[in-house]
């Protein structure tokens, strides 16, 4: 048995690309959940991120919580919170929020508080007002480590994603899921290599935003989330 | 010894960090590289431990060439001592010491007895020992370093700019330690800086290097104050080297007058008699110490010196020390004085006289004229 | 409430979940550990290779476990070993880039010292190098070990997850009971591993000015 011959018999088999359990249906759901608990998890984390970076306050509580957040399972989230609350989109949607505000967290708050004081100092020097100093000094300075935090934070959203369909959940973990529960491998392997594909798009995705945005002026520096 | 024959070291690139050098470093002294960034000073002086290798030319140390054995067991015998200490922040201070002494072989209790004993040398009190680097001040450090290069009792120590990053009081500190470490111990020094009154200072001998490698002068300290041999050199001793040279000239031959000096006690007839004389009266108490110039105006009519307010007496500024200062400190004492005189003093600051500005031209001029200069520091 | 309910006798006892758990974490990190320390070290020895090394490895730290577990399923089976090859190849990929950093990160001064005192290759690297860079690499096994212990029960989707079967059970049975113990009892699992990695780090590095927290 050969998990590509496999995962290529069951990708090239038509009928898997139609219907609401077809491989463009569950690519578009995967890609919608990734996306909201992205920006869900940023729209909680960024200003928390640039409060605490910018004020240097609160290191310890933002540490911890990301270290708590690498020690949370997220399958045992998952099956919590469905158990509790049935299935339904919030849900899943808690745990996977859960693991995309840490990464977020912690890079933009690393990033912000290590902004080389010259030069923030410079533009309060300048006559620039806090939240100036902020947008227009601290943020684009600590712009790379931003980005790295919303990488790892897109990646954890991927990776759970596919774990969430563990409990009757949508997205390409379904096949996997729905694969092993009737032994069909060639299911199972072609759901996983969907995926690593997945995965990989995200990553050249994350790629072409530094491309974008990162001054090249600035040295990107790497931080684990 | 060490000497450099024909030493040059160009980049692949075609940059010329050292041009050929001839350079002999003297046994029990210390030679001075000093130069601008990029003068390939650092780059000499790091070939000596092979951690550069020149592309031309050999070096010899004792009439061996350094070529003649592995590089990790020729460094192993010559001490070096660089900017930030360069401590090991992960071994304790005693550790770092033991380092080269462990490299070779020693037992650790031999080791361990002889950082301790360098500790002392380099003035770190026992209980240094044990702490870690960053557990110490710059200067500290840095006399760790020294001690770490002493450990295995090198007769070379290679030092590249170790005071540069300390605050001026503590170089003052390092650089008077050195010096007292040097005369007991004698090693050959070669030391690197970009600081030219520091290379007057600690030289034996000082070469001069310029931008590309080019030795422009290689001479005493004294010499090079009186003759440079060229614009670059006399541009770099800077503009007052006049002067700074005079710092090699012992104070023991100003000319000092006695009878500016008078007591609280000294009779007013007296008093009066040495104001027609003098512009301006030195006051000391009954042990000889300075108190004030008195200028004549304010002598009182009576010429009772007890009348006089405290407040009338225009400090001295600074004495120089007959038997130790040299004629620099003598010309400053004189020039900061308000009475542009200077004030001479005994071992216990005794006055033994005063020098007018003019009493002192004669024997600056004296100086300058030539002659070698008897004391050095 | 009770921490430790009843469970269902097939599942085995709560010691031997825990057992099974921390073995399959704790030897990827072990195994990504002994890989990663040659693999840094080549990196620092010919720079040139580290970035497309950190590009590849940036690829796998973003591979989901689950489609990594099922994808190995067929070359070896339904065993610990098919959950472990996944996680010592994240803990490959948090631990090179900070034994790499680590090691560069030595101060220039400090390395020049060791150089001109006589060290040679092999000896510097273990008196000097590596001392100097514990700190970088026991934050690198941290994130490796918390990330580990925590992701071993998503094995439980090929019926290896140790205590991830706890879920597997929660999910059948519609018990919130278990699943609450096994977030909790996973959570703290990792957390005490992350303790005792920062005990080890503070007696290996009393000479770091800056504390682990």
């Amino acid at each position: 048995m050969n998990v590509l011959t496999d995962a290529w018999g069951w990708l090239t088999t038509s009928a898997n690309w139609h219907g609401s359990d077809g491989i463009p249906t569950r690519f578009v759901e995967h890609f919608e959940y990734s996306v909201e608990a992205v920006l869900i998890g940023a729209l909680i984390a960024f200003p928390l991120g640039l409060l605490t970076g910018h004020t240097k306050r609160g290191g310890l509580v933002v540490t911890s919580l990301a270290n708590v957040a690498r020690a949370l399972p997220t399958l045992g989230l998952v099956v919590l919170l469905v158990v509790v609350m049935g299935v339904k989109f919030r849900a899943v949607m808690i745990p996977l929020v859960a693991l995309t505000v840490p990464p977020i967290l912690l890079n933009t708050y690393e990033g912000v508080r290590n902004v080389d004081p010259q030069l923030t100092d410079a533009a309060k020097g300048m006559g620039l007002r806090p939240w100036q100093v902020l947008w227009r000094a601290e943020v684009p300075a600590a712009l790379p480590l931003i980005l790295t935090g919303f990488q790892f934070a897109a990646v954890n959203a991927v990776a759970n994603t596919a774990i969430a369909a563990y409990s009757s959940f949508g997205g390409l973990g379904r096949f996997i899921i729905d694969g092993l529960a009737t032994t069909e491998y060639g299911e199972v392997a072609g759901g996983a290599v969907l995926i690593v594909i997945a995965a990989i798009l995200n990553l050249l995705f994350f790629i072409l935003l530094r491309r974008i945005f990162i001054s090249p002026g600035l040295q990107p520096k790497k931080l684990a989330g | 010894m060490i000497s450099f024959q024909q030493v040059g070291k160009t980049y692949a690139d075609g940059t010329v960090a050292v041009a050929a050098t001839d350079l002999t470093a003297d046994s029990g002294r210390i030679t001075v590289l000093v130069g601008p960034s990029g003068s390939g000073k650092t780059t000499l002086l790091r070939m000596v431990n092979r951690m550069i290798d020149p592309t031309s030319g050999s070096i010899l140390i004792d009439g061996v060439d350094i070529r003649s054995k592995p590089a990790p067991e020729l460094r192993r015998g010559i001490g070096y001592v660089i900017q930030n200490a360069g401590l090991f922040p992960h071994r304790t201070v005693l550790a770092n010491v033991m380092t080269v002494p462990r490299l070779l072989g020693w037992s650790k209790d031999r080791a361990r007895e002889r950082a301790m004993e360098l500790l002392a040398t380099v003035g770190l009190a026992e209980e240094h020992a044990k702490r870690y680097p960053f557990q110490l001040s710059g200067g500290q450090q840095q006399r760790v370093g020294v001690a770490r290069a002493l450990a295995a009792d090198p007769p070379v120590l290679l030092m590249d700019e170790p005071f540069s990053a300390v605050d001026p009081v503590v170089r003052k500190d390092l650089q008077t330690e050195l010096l007292r470490i040097q005369s007991e111990l004698e090693k050959t020094i070669l030391f690197v800086t970009h600081d030219i009154d520091e290379a007057i200072l600690l030289g034996d001998k000082v070469a001069v290097l310029n931008t590309g490698g080019v030795l422009e002068q290689f001479d005493t300290p004294t010499e090079l104050l009186a003759s440079p041999k060229n614009a670059f050199v006399e541009g770099f001793l800077g503009a007052d080297r006049g002067v700074r040279r005079l710092s090699f000239f012992p104070s023991e031959t100003v000319p000092l007058r006695t009878d500016p000096i008078v007591t609280l006690d000294t009779t007013p007839a007296e008093v009066l008699a040495r104001k027609s004389e003098q512009p301006w009266l030195l006051v000391v108490d009954a042990g000889r110490r300075p108190l004030g110039w008195l200028p004549e105006q304010r002598v009182p009519a009576d010429g009772d010196l007890q009348k006089v307010p405290a407040g009338d007496l225009v400090s001295y500024g600074h004495t120089f020390a007959v038997d130790r200062d040299t004629l620099r400190a003598a010309l400053d004492s004189a020039v900061l004085s308000p009475s542009s005189r200077a004030v001479g003093v005994d071992p216990e600051g005794r006055v033994v006289g005063v020098a007018t500005v003019e009493d002192l031209v004669p024997v600056i001029r004296a100086a300058q004229n030539g002659s070698t200069p008897e004391n050095g520091r | 409430m009770n921490l430790f309910p009843h469970i269902p006798s097939y599942l085995g006892t709560y010691g031997s979940l825990i057992q099974q758990q921390l073995t399959m974490a704790l030897l990827s990190v072990l195994f990504g550990l002994i890989a990663a320390v040659p693999l840094a070290l080549l990196c620092v020895r010919y720079p040139k290779i580290y970035p497309p090394i950190v590009a590849v490895l940036t690829v796998v730290y973003s591979l989901p476990s689950i489609a990594l577990f099922v994808l190995l399923v067929p070359s070896t089976g339904l065993t610990q070993t098919t959950v472990i090859i996944p996680l010592t190849l994240y803990s490959l990929a948090a631990l090179v880039p900070n034994i790499v950093e680590g090691v560069r990160g030595i101060p220039e001064d400090v390395r020049l010292a060791a150089v001109a005192m006589g060290y040679t290759g092999a000896r510097r690297l273990v008196a000097v190098d590596l001392p100097l860079a514990v700190p970088p690499i026991m934050a690198g096994l941290r994130i490796a070990t918390v990330g580990n212990v925590s992701m071993v029960s998503v094995g439980t989707v090929i019926g290896v997850g140790a205590f991830g079967a706890l879920f597997t059970v929660a999910a059948q049975l519609s018990r919130s009971d278990l699943a609450i113990t096994g977030v909790i009892v996973i959570v703290l699992l990792a957390l005490a591993c992350d303790l005792l990695l920062v005990v080890t780090q503070r007696l290996l590095t009393p000479w770091n000015k800056r504390r682990p927290r």
